[in-house]
């Protein structure tokens, strides 16, 4: 390739993404004094232009139906128009394929800040079992990698991140160092009530929202609106928290609208840099770098390492084990909906808070898995209070009154009475779980794309299903009644479908032995010592925390150890 | 709440200022940029008086008017949907969507049909209560239609019925087209209303504010205890 265009500078490290785990790193890194080239397959984010925080429906003329009603036609963007995702399930031009018999659906962001910029920010540290679950129950696998050597570093993405919640003890979700965390909203109250009464534990949600200012970035001004971006960056994103700065010590090039294609190695084990796509001119250029980052999202980082076949490499890049691509996890995700009679009436306030709910319920029911039919356990999410209104806010209620004076008070009168309960649950990785590259199709850069193969199985089956008694146990508690499954269409049908809650990791998972896993314990390649994934590709198993945090801590400390390693001369 | 920032004013630009210049990227930051939008909607509703419609006949754009004020009806807490500006926005929407302005132009077209074959009159020019017993009839055929289709669904899953021929739950028939067609006027009517500023007054919606502290009102936590089972 000796005609494609190559960065005169070789830097310390190029990372591949710049989400959660890209931003980590380069923050870390430039931190240290390293030169760090970020590529990012979508354009620089501009938080004042991409941010739709505090608009009002009205304040666009289609309301949020987007252009020409797209939104009536499922073809508005993933959350709505105010939301800030740049990216969903289908990308123009860069497809991916589904295995016969299979269900998968695949969300990619392409800005930089990736989903950063609008995810839940739902901030959980995995638990000490958590790294050792086959230990616990002989299903899955054990992480190289025990609670004592993460959470260090779960202490520094803490702090410096910011995060919100209380100090509760409990052992299925272990605490942090936190910020002060909102007060309960009136059906929160109602709702840890309940649990109360079920023994369930109901305690302050942990999110990635600062409660008092933190290194120039003020407290979050509870306008409940995180999804949209948050502009005053209270909110974590990648892009506005790790990115942003590092850029301003200048040690940190951002190659935006570039695809990165394969990593580049030098028939010696090294990796020299990475082959990419500038989509602004369609050229393949080349940035070189003394390491290989890649955090472009657990599949995608898979992918490219997959494509980046070589002499040395005839399987792909770190790919010795025949892993890559395997063992591909989400989470099992079920919604249930209740009607709360006691909320009706109630004198109106402001329930948007810190943007998600303000209480959830970690997994209560961890030591005492023999009253169980299913393994591991999921935490709840709560839902309710009065919205913002919006497209579809008020469907409900004019399908079940018709039209005229009574469907307008009954609007009205039901409006804020309705909760909602999200499970986010464990699955056990199953090899029906993977990806690889489909051999039929590539992409409009001229990228082979990935074909994933899914399954359920029973174990996450049945653990949906006590999601669903649980819930209506919760909801009659409250002297509520149950008016159906979540509104959303994707969990509809018992179990959402895979891929949906976009906690989708594994794929090049670590482990002790190069045999059996593509990573070591500080996520480097066993097979390519300069050569790293530090997204959620790593995981060996997909708690029911949110991924995210981990993602943060984990990069942090392999950016420690890279930097470290760099120094020696070892990489 | 005491403690309210209004987010117009001095405060909000202070915050954004900061950010500018703490923690965003180099490069082109336009203050102005988030009051393009604003600006935006002022001048059109500056032009509101003289509104042109885009995508309809001034009969068609009536008759929207005219079941606008009956979706969503104006009552002693707030005016109706035709104030909130619905066949504004759906005439906005057909104006960039041929499939939308195809199902509001053949709704339309049907439904002065058929209020010319009941009533030898059109929709606008009926009477209120001929206007009603129409609207009423798409509603419960839609109702009908739906129990039907939830209950094949039902069927279907259960793997009890393969063969749908024999199975006669009446069904919406002749009105079929109205049905669909009132389905649609009614999802739009409805969200223009409720996204508009009277709408979101008429729920109540207190929020999209900007506050120092975060704080849940203690008549509202004794209000909702009382009729709890939980009695605080």
């Amino acid at each position: 390739m000796s005609q494609v265009p190559r960065s005169t500078e070789e830097y310390d490290a190029v990372i591949i993404g710049s989400g959660a785990g890209g931003g980590t790193a380069a923050h870390v890194l430039t931190a240290k004094g390293l030169k760090v080239a970020l590529l990012e397959a979508g354009p620089m984010l501009d938080p004042y232009k991409e941010f739709k925080e505090h608009q009002w429906p009205y304040d666009v003329p289609h309301r949020g139906a987007d252009e020409g009603g797209a939104d009536y036609f499922g073809k508005g963007k993933p959350f709505g128009y105010f939301s800030t995702t740049s990216g969903g399930w289908e990308l123009e031009g860069e497809p991916y394929t589904v295995g016969e018999g299979s269900q998968f659906t695949w969300f990619r962001s392409r800005i930089v800040g990736g989903r950063t910029n609008h995810y839940g920010r739902m901030s959980f540290r995995f638990s000490e079992y958590d790294f050792k679950p086959y230990s616990k129950d002989g299903l899955g696998f054990d992480w190289p990698i025990t609670y004592s050597d993460i959470s260090p570093y779960y202490d520094k993405a803490e702090t410096f991140i910011g995060i919100s919640g209380s100090r509760d003890g409990i052992a299925s979700c272990p605490d942090g160092l936190f910020h002060t965390p909102p007060p309960p909203r009136v059906h929160e109250m109602l709702v840890k009530k309940s649990c109360d009464d079920l023994g369930i534990a109901c305690v302050a949600n942990r999110r990635a929202v600062i409660s008092k200012p933190l290194n120039g970035r003020p407290a979050c001004h509870y306008c409940g609106q995180c999804g949209r971006g948050c502009q005053t960056a209270s909110a974590y994103s990648s892009s506005q928290v790790q990115v942003f700065p590092a850029m301003k010590t200048g040690l940190c090039t951002v190659l935006d609208m570039s695809m990165a294609r394969e990593v580049l190695t030098n028939g010696n084990g090294k990796a020299i840099g990475v082959l990419y796509v500038d989509k602004r001119t369609r050229e393949h250029k080349i940035v070189r770098g003394k390491t290989v980052i890649l955090a472009a999202s657990a599949c995608e980082s898979s992918r490219i390492l997959m494509n980046s076949k070589s002499k040395e490499f005839p399987n792909g890049l770190a790919n010795g084990s025949g892993m890559l691509g395997r063992y591909l996890m989400d989470t099992v995700g079920f919604g249930l909906s209740g009607y709360v009679p006691a909320l009706e009436g109630m004198p109106h306030y402001n329930t948007d808070g810190n943007g998600g709910a303000h209480l959830f319920m970690p997994w209560w029911m961890w030591d005492k898995h023999n009253k169980l039919d299913f393994p591991r356990g999921y935490h709840v999410e709560i839902g309710g209070g009065y919205g913002m209104p919006g497209i579809g806010s008020f469907q409900g209620a004019a399908r079940r009154y018709g039209y005229g004076a009574e469907m307008k008070k009954q609007a009205r009168f039901a409006y804020g009475c309705n909760v909602g309960f999200a499970g986010r649950g464990e699955m056990i990785p199953n090899s029906h779980s993977y990806t690889e590259i489909d051999n039929n199709v590539v992409d409009q850069w001229g990228i082979p794309v990935l074909k994933f193969h899914f399954k359920w199985t029973d174990y996450e089956w049945k653990q949906a299903r006590h999601m669903e008694k649980t819930f209506a146990e919760i909801i009659t508690g409250m002297g509520g009644r149950v008016t159906g499954l979540s509104a959303a269409q994707r969990e509809a049908d018992g179990i959402s479908i895979p891929g949906s809650i976009i906690h989708e990791v594994g794929t090049a998972r670590m482990g002790a032995s190069a045999k059996t896993s593509v990573l070591n314990g500080y996520c480097q390649t066993h097979e390519v010592k300069n050569v790293f994934v530090m997204d959620g590709g790593s995981f060996v198993s997909n708690p029911d925390k949110n991924p995210t945090l981990t993602i943060n801590a984990l990069a942090w400390r392999a950016c420690d150890y890279l930097a470290g390693e760099l120094g020696r001369g070892n990489v | 709440m005491s403690n309210l920032v209004p987010l117009e004013a001095l405060d909000r630009r202070a915050i954004i200022r900061q950010i500018a210049f703490g923690v965003a990227a180099a490069g082109t930051v336009e203050m102005a940029d988030a009051q393009h939008v604003h600006e935006a909607t002022a001048a059109e509703k500056t032009a509101k008086g003289a509104y042109k419609v885009k995508a309809f006949t001034a009969a068609e754009f009536k008759t929207l008017g005219r079941l606008a004020q009956l979706i969503v009806p104006a009552d002693d807490v707030s005016a109706s949907a035709l104030e909130a500006g619905a066949p504004e926005f759906i005439d906005l929407l057909s104006s960039q969507n041929t499939k939308l302005a195809e199902i509001f132009h053949s709704g339309l077209g049907w439904l002065d049909a058929e209020m010319n074959k009941r009533y030898q009159k059109s929709f606008v020019n009926a009477t209120e209560k001929q206007q009603i017993e129409m609207l009423d009839l798409l509603v419960a055929a839609d109702k009908l239609e739906r129990t039907r289709l939830t209950e094949e669904a039902g069927y279907r899953k259960s793997g009890r019925y393969n063969d749908f021929t024999g199975y006669t739950v009446q069904r919406a028939g002749d009105l079929g087209p109205g049905v669909k067609f009132f389905d649609w006027v009614r999802k739009l009517t409805v969200d223009a209303f409720y996204t508009s500023p009277i709408g979101i007054k008429d729920v109540g919606f207190v929020g999209n504010g900007a506050y120092t502290k975060y704080e849940v009102p203690q008549a509202a936590i004794d209000y909702a205890m009382k009729r709890s089972p939980f009695k605080g």
